[in-house]
């Protein structure tokens, strides 16, 4: 029987679900012949609640998501985390350098009173998390290499290591010898460095590798001109809930 | 069958002298002539296969030396040195049948090689009186490989080779150079310093199939893709780089995938005018390239000399370029223009590149690699630019259909954190020192060792991508032989501040108390008659001395924390100890020393500490032990873990007692054999090392024993994960004379007396006669 594969979506622009979606009719058809969709809220109007792995995208930033994804938990045999909101929290967090008053203010103005809200947090921060599918949005290819990986029981080969491996690889000039701001030092690799590819930075939105030296990152953004702040804004736009922000 | 005999005709003796002694050792009888004259003379009575005659000689001149030669003995084959080869007398000297000509002053590989295979060429064929027909090579020029063509030329090689195969060159991108396929001839850059990637990525690219499999089976095939592709521009560094990748993936398990397209690639290789103000080439020796390419160009501002090193280089010049011979303006223009390159490099190595090996060997210890390395971002990108690095992993992808895939290499690198980790999770590089230090060993020995040329060839691309500033080969070979002579030189003053003729003579010391230790063991006080004190590092030796018993090595153990007097704990065994034995207090004895180097305090400096001594190797151990708990802030935990055969051959035991009983110690006792009295743990030693808790990245466990107890000691230790560099022992050898000179202490190239007896595991692993 082939695996059934589920969709659900927290908080975020559903760009993921979008990307995932960004297949060739020829991997569409290879893919619905080793695997059951059942349920995929962006792409179709059946749902199933009988489901084997389970790829969830967006951050946690209501109480009531929490029950939610943890009733998916309990029915997925495997949770994939989706994107950069659900892997790390995402760019969701930049709120939590806020007051919630003040956030839900900022955003419903007079009718805030009617929403609640709570410190973005990626789905790790709340359940188990069996893998990542980085990024903002993820590449469609490594999204396909995970489902793969899942079909084969194998680990599924996430690089552990930053984003300048790829971006050497592709021949790149450094971003930083091109007179910009780059965190592709402590950022996890599996983008094949798309962003410096087209001529711009990495923003880190795959978050950051197992041992980042964010402390010689931060030095090094210093020693190219930003001050403390303007470094601490570089790793705010998606690392705010881990470490290297604060 | 004769030999073959060779004249030299030259009048500069020291020439004439240095091939006469080549040539005699590799076999051949060698007659040399001042002047052409004597040459002609000697021709007359004696039968030459080959004249080797400078073309300035005093008398007659050498292109008339020749004619006369040519009339008496067509069969001899010449070759001429000359200063400035013009085209008109090599013409002249090629109708005369000279076969090749050499430009003073000599290059003496060339020289070498020159005869080699004029003498090879007629080796089946001994000196003949019938003449024969010389086989000339192609053109005199052609035979030395050297041409010029002009700018036009160079560009219609390119564009006719475009038409051919793929052709990629240096081309310029956001400030930077790079290797790109041509689309036009005038995209090429010629006159740059370095580029971001190496051209040996189309030799090793950064992912590449190996094979093709079908699922479910063990169906698999391989997959070997290259094409005709031609490369222009490659700097020698780089040649050099690619000559090192030859070796390692054409020699020994020959890699199908690199040959492939290592036999597809034509090389055009380019002097490099304008250097990387980060390149260090000159020092490794890969500034120039002498072969590895199909042409080498030399841009000499009126055109290029070129250099030709492959039957294709010479195909596509003739066929493309429209090549000149060269003259001898040209070749000095070539030279200038190469030493004014030189002189734009702006590092070099303080030492020669062949002192790496020892410089390294004896560096692996220093605190360099944990300083420098500490704002390593693990970021890869000094080895994914570097030349010379070709490590690679390999990894399967099916497709989405789950039928089949490929295996796939791709690059990889020892600076990335779990290039060394394993599936159960164990890292053996787990700190950015260890991977900062092999990669730099690698440059520097490993590869040297392995395959004959050093793994760098200082083309400063891993000094410029690296953005903590810390990858430089050169800074770290610098570095380390400032340490090193820094060190060399506080020995020099240490031993100078010695008169020199003290160096076997002991100096008399009194024996100030005895005390029994055990049955054949007493401690000695001494204290140095001069007043002054030993000072010892815990860990070193002295050499006692009884005049008309001789002289023993024997260990302090006392700490120089104490006080001025020291003191040796002894067993009676041999001749010096049985006379020691009966010493009583106020008795003199010569002491020499302290000498080795002791434990290595400033690696164990701030670290957790476990103690393993067995029997007397307490002795030793006893001087670090009193050192640590006298400076107990600097340390972490202390463990102790003491063993001897029977509760009687428990040595120190008072001191012992007190150590069990200290807050800030644990300490664990056992006995092989315990008696009536003993309540502690009975069993050897290594029992005791699962009782500890030991943290393996901050434990240093420093192990003193029975060569036997080493053995166990370290299996009981590495159970515990500990790193070999963690795991300090202090050997035992035949130590006479103390100073590295009589050689009774050696394990294999080490001398224990001055490099010992204290050594690291992980310096040990190479020393196979160690344990």
């Amino acid at each position: 029987m082939k695996p059934r594969v589920a969709f659900f979506d927290f908080s975020g622009c559903e760009g993921c679900q979008l990307d995932a979606l960004n297949l060739t009719p020829e991997e569409l058809f290879d893919l619905i012949a080793v695997v059951d969709i059942v349920n995929f809220r962006e792409a179709m109007t059946e749902c199933s609640e009988d489901y084997d792995i389970a790829f969830v995208e967006g951050s946690i930033t209501r109480e009531s998501e929490i029950p939610r994804l943890q009733k998916i938990r309990r029915q997925a045999k495997v949770l994939v985390a989706l994107g950069a909101c659900a892997c790390i929290g995402g760019i969701n967090c930049l709120k939590n350098h806020m007051s919630m008053e003040e956030a839900l203010k900022i955003v419903y103005s007079k009718d805030a009173k009617y929403y609640d809200t709570i410190p973005a947090r990626p789905l790790s921060a709340v359940i188990p998390v069996d893998y990542y599918v980085r990024g903002c949005p993820p590449i469609t290819s490594e999204l396909l290499k995970m489902v793969k990986a899942l079909l084969l029981g194998k680990k599924p080969d996430i690089p552990n290591y930053p984003v300048c491996v790829e971006c050497k690889m592709a021949g790149n000039v450094c971003v930083f010898e091109r007179a910009m701001f780059c965190l592709g030092p402590v950022t996890r690799a599996g983008c094949s460095a798309i962003c410096v590819n087209s001529g711009r930075h990495c923003w880190g939105c795959r978050g950051l590798v197992d041992e980042p030296n964010v402390n010689s990152e931060k030095e090094i953004l210093k020693k190219h001109g930003l001050t403390v702040e303007q470094t601490l804004e570089k790793f705010k736009i998606y690392d705010t809930y881990t470490e290297a922000a604060k | 069958m004769p030999k073959n005999r060779v004249l030299i005709v030259d009048d500069e003796a020291i020439v004439r002298e240095s091939i006469r002694a080549w040539l005699e050792g590799a076999g051949y009888e060698v007659a040399t002539a001042e002047t052409g004259e004597e040459a002609l003379d000697m021709i007359d009575k004696k039968d030459f296969s080959v004249m080797v005659m400078d073309l300035r000689l005093p008398g007659e001149s050498g292109i008339g030396v020749l004619q006369r030669v040519k009339a008496k003995k067509p069969q001899i084959k010449s070759v001429i040195i000359t200063p400035y080869p013009s085209a008109e007398t090599l013409a002249q000297a090629k109708e005369l049948g000279v076969i090749d000509y050499l430009i003073k002053p000599l290059v003496l590989d060339d020289l070498e090689k020159l005869i080699i295979e004029t003498l090879d060429s007629m080796a089946k064929e001994p000196t003949i009186k019938e003449p024969k027909a010389v086989p000339v090579k192609p053109g005199v020029v052609a035979a030395l490989k050297l041409f010029t063509i002009t700018y036009e030329g160079l560009k219609s090689l390119v564009e006719s080779l475009m038409l051919e195969m793929e052709v990629v060159g240096v081309k310029a991108k956001q400030g930077k150079y790079v290797y790109d396929k041509l689309s036009s001839v005038s995209e090429l850059c010629l006159d740059y310093d370095v580029t971001v990637l190496t051209p040996t990525k189309y030799l090793l690219p950064a992912k590449e199939t190996l094979l093709k499999f079908k699922t479910g089976g063990a169906q698999f095939e391989s997959v070997v893709e290259s094409k005709s592709r031609a490369l222009i521009g490659v700097h020698p560094d780089d040649i050099n780089a690619i000559a090192l990748l030859d070796e390692v993936f054409m020699k020994i398990n020959p890699d199908p995938n690199y040959i492939a397209r290592r036999k597809n690639t034509l090389i055009i290789s380019v002097d490099c005018i304008h250097p990387s103000p980060k390149s260090f080439a000159p020092s490794m020796g890969t500034r120039l390239a002498e072969s590895g390419f199909d042409l080498l160009l030399t841009d000499i501002g009126t055109g290029y000399v070129v250099t030709i090193d492959s039957q294709k280089g010479t195909e596509l010049l003739n066929k493309y370029a429209m090549p000149k011979p060269v003259t001898g303006e040209e070749i000095t223009r070539q030279k200038v223009v190469r030493d004014e390159a030189l002189g734009r490099y702006h590092i070099a190595l303080d030492v020669p590149k062949e002192r790496l090996l020892k410089l390294l060997y004896d560096n692996y210890e220093n605190p360099y690699w944990e300083s420098r390395s500490k704002t390593c971002l693990n970021c890869g990108s000094c080895v994914m630019v570097c030349p010379t690095c070709f490590c690679f992993d390999v990894q399967d992808e099916v497709a989405l259909n789950m039928k089949e895939g490929e295996r796939f290499r791709r690059w990889d690198g020892c600076m990335l954190v779990d290039f060394a980790k394993v599936a159960t999770g164990e890292n053996f590089r787990h700190d950015k020192a260890s991977r900062f230090r092999h990669r730099i060993f690698r440059k520097g020995k490993y590869i040297l060792e392995k395959y004959g040329m050093p793994g760098c060839v200082g083309c400063g691309r891993c000094a410029i991508a690296c953005l903590a500033e810390i990858a430089s080969p050169a800074e770290a070979f610098n570095a380390i032989t400032e340490s090193s002579r820094a060190k060399e030189e506080t020995i020099r003053i240490l031993r100078e501040a010695r008169d020199q003729t003290e160096l076997y003579l002991p100096r008399s010391a009194h024996l100030m108390k005895v005390r029994n230790l055990g049955a054949k063991e007493k401690v000695f006080d001494f204290k140095f008659v001069d007043g002054k004190p030993l000072g010892q590092r815990p860990g070193q030796f002295v050499e006692v001395s009884i005049p008309g018993i001789g002289e023993a090595p024997i260990s302090v153990s006392s700490s120089p924390t104490r006080d001025d007097v020291f003191q040796l704990a002894i067993r009676k065994v041999g001749s010096l100890t049985t006379a020691t034995d009966d010493l009583k207090e106020g008795a003199a004895v010569g002491i020499r020393g302290p000498y080795g180097n002791g434990f290595p305090l400033e690696a164990l400096q701030g670290k957790d500490l476990l103690f393993l001594c067995a029997g007397i190797g307490l002795f030793p151990l006893r001087s670090l032990i009193q050192y640590v708990l006298d400076k107990r802030d600097s340390f972490g935990k202390v463990n102790i873990l003491s063993g001897a055969r029977t509760p009687t051959e428990m040595m120190f035991t008072d001191e012992q007692a007190e150590w069990s009983k200290r807050p800030d110690v644990e300490y664990l006792a056992t006995v092989d054999k315990a008696d009536a009295n003993w309540k502690g743990n009975v069993g050897v030693i290594t029992t005791l090392i699962p009782k500890v808790k030991i943290d393996p990245r901050k434990t240093m466990a420093v192990v003193v024993g029975p060569p036997v107890m080493y053995r166990f000691a370290i299996i009981e230790l590495k159970k515990a994960n500990l790193p070999d560099e963690n795991i300090i022992l202090s050997l035992e050898r035949r130590m006479k004379c103390g100073v590295g000179k009589c050689g009774h202490c050696q394990i294999n190239g080490v001398y224990v007396c001055q490099e010992g007896p204290v050594f690291s595991l992980a310096q040990l692993r190479s020393l196979r006669e160690a344990l």
